[in-house]
């Protein structure tokens, strides 16, 4: 194991932005961390680069227990490389930028030009060897970033949203990239992304975050809900004015009132028309996004507020279901929690 | 009219004669306030560094009294040293009064708070992502720390400059712990305000002058600094 993670949480200002009771995170793959903007993401990810302590719990990276001081951190930092959601380069050249990371670590300097042209040629930047850095681009910038990390060849490269500040061809690029120098190079990569989609197309194993947590449905399908009690059995659950679900007093407590609740995608299915008369927990509406996701095909669905369901692929393809077609689904009460 | 411009041109002509008066003071005046300003970087470069780079109890309180010290008259700063170097004084044996050290020791307490408060102010605009670069790189603090001072070498440089321009034109701290010793401690401004004192306006000018000249200089090396900082 790479990580195991116990108990952590940390707190700014009396505000816990982040609590995992327990993560653990395997060697050799690449893991995407998904969650929405404010999710506890990039701090995970200083806290895994070990740029930042946690206020509790323990981590433990390949079977040593961390200890955070920073003498025994700065060992840590030189098997693990984080790159920025928008890297910045040092005020020096493209080489330099590179060489960086092998200077701090001794190598000696005839071994260094090899090595720095190696990792630009790896993420296709070997042209810009002696360009100032501030002249290049923020796709660029952030392939040079990787080749930093790559020159000092680190155990795990953690990504924070390395996407999201390039253009769609440079995207393809880095995601290509971080694939072949997981594959070629061994190195773990853990990149944060609130794209379901780019975690989909490029990592092994996701994890969610949501609000400083783990969860396990994914931070889609949450809504804001108003919550009566109807009987001594049963929660009125209305969402947007568009879903009305009676949901068991026991799987919800007796909470009334405002809340966020989240309807987990793999258990909304497919219902027939005839069902909804006989059926309270059933709905008509449309056919407006499907995507394939590996095994499952993610369907979203237009019921007054967007919805998202996950099928298996075999049960997809018996669907026959296009992109604007009228659709019955079914959202059972259990499908349903409060965040 | 005619006084001004006669005075004018007399100060012009001694300043293209290298009058050796002229050369005498402008070079007292340049020695002691470089060496000023060397120490005074000396001790505000690493300072403002450490204020600027550190987390400790107090931070704030030590930049708002280092903001006040900016605003420390010079006779203030000639009075608290001549109380401490005159012959009574606790350092009266090093018989520093009335020498160019009594000087520099006077400019580079007038200086050190400025070095250091726009040390502070250069490193702070430094973008925090050159540290997390840096440190996720493996860098250890002192290699950090450097990352940061090669960026903010051009605010640093200004600071110095700065500094200088500061000491090169006060009066105060020269006059009060220098004596204006002619050839020995008498520098650009008091020489001026002696010549004043005489009613001999020539050299005064001609000096005015040189001071106008230098002080020109430092200002094109701070802008052109300042410039390059927002590169």
């Amino acid at each position: 194991m790479l990580y195991s993670i116990n108990g952590l949480t940390k707190t700014y200002h009396n505000r816990t932005v982040l609590d995992i009771p327990s993560l653990h995170i395997e060697r050799g793959g690449i893991h995407a961390l998904l969650g929405p903007n404010g999710a506890g993401k990039t701090t995970l990810l200083n806290i895994l680069g070990f740029l930042e302590s946690p206020s509790t719990g323990d981590i433990v990276y390949e079977s040593k227990v961390v200890q955070f001081y920073e003498s025994y951190l700065q060992d840590l930092r030189k098997t693990v490389v984080l790159i920025d959601q928008q890297p910045i380069l040092f005020s020096t050249s493209v080489y330099k930028n590179v060489e960086f990371g092998l200077k701090v670590r001794k190598i000696p300097k005839k071994d260094r030009p090899g090595i720095v042209k190696e990792a630009l040629d790896l993420v296709g930047m070997e042209q810009f060897l002696n360009a100032p850095a501030n002249t290049l681009s923020s796709g660029e910038t952030q392939r040079v970033a990787i080749a930093q990390a790559l020159a000092v060849l680190p155990n795990v490269l953690l990504c924070d949203e390395p996407t999201s500040s390039v253009d769609i061809e440079n995207q393809v690029k880095i995601l290509n990239i971080l694939k072949q120098i997981n594959k070629d190079k061994k190195i773990t990569v853990i990149f944060t992304t609130h794209d379901r989609f780019q975690a989909a197309f490029l990592a092994q194993h996701t994890l969610f975050l949501d609000h400083g947590q783990l969860t396990t449905a994914g931070y889609e399908n949450r809504y804001t809900a108003f919550l009566t009690q109807k009987d001594n059995q049963q929660i009125h659950c209305r969402i947007q004015d568009s879903i009305d679900l009676l949901i068991p007093l026991h799987q919800i407590g007796s909470n009334t009132g405002k809340a966020q609740v989240m309807i987990d995608p793999e258990k909304v299915s497919l219902c027939h028309r005839d069902d909804i008369s006989m059926n309270s927990a059933c709905w008509e509406g449309r056919v407006v996004q499907i995507t394939d996701e590996k095994d499952n095909i993610r369907i979203i669905i237009d019921l007054g507020v967007w919805i998202s369901m996950v099928m298996l692929r075999s049960t997809y393809q018996k669907s026959y279901l296009l992109v604007g077609e009228r659709v019955y689904i079914q959202i059972p009460p259990s499908s349903i929690r409060i965040v | 009219m005619t006084f001004l411009f006669d005075s004018f041109q007399s100060a012009i002509l001694l300043v293209i004669s290298l009058d050796r008066e002229i050369i005498s003071i402008v070079s007292v005046s340049l020695k002691l306030s470089s060496t000023s300003t060397l120490i005074a970087s000396l001790v505000g470069i690493p300072l403002g560094f450490y204020i600027a780079f550190e987390s400790f109890p107090g931070k704030r309180m030590t930049i708002t009294c280092l903001n006040t010290l900016l605003a420390l008259p010079t006779v203030v700063i000639g009075l608290f040293v001549y109380s401490l170097i005159a012959r009574k004084g606790f350092l009266g044996s090093l018989d520093l009064l009335y020498t160019q050290k009594a000087i520099i020791i006077g400019q580079t307490i007038l200086i050190v708070p400025l070095v250091t408060t726009l040390i502070i102010a250069a490193i702070s605009r430094i973008d925090e992502r050159y540290r997390k670069t840096a440190m996720t790189l493996g860098a250890n603090r002192f290699q950090t720390a450097l990352v940061i001072f090669r960026e903010a070498r051009f605010g640093i440089v200004a600071a110095v400059i700065a500094a200088y321009g500061r000491v090169i034109s006060e009066i105060g701290i020269s006059m009060m712990l220098g004596g204006n010793a002619r050839g020995f401690t008498r520098t650009i401004t008091t020489a001026m305000a002696l010549e004043y004192d005489k009613g001999q306006f020539t050299l005064a000018v001609a000096l005015g002058i040189i001071l106008l000249g230098i002080s020109f200089g430092i200002n094109l090396l701070f802008h052109f600094f300042q410039g390059r900082t927002r590169i």
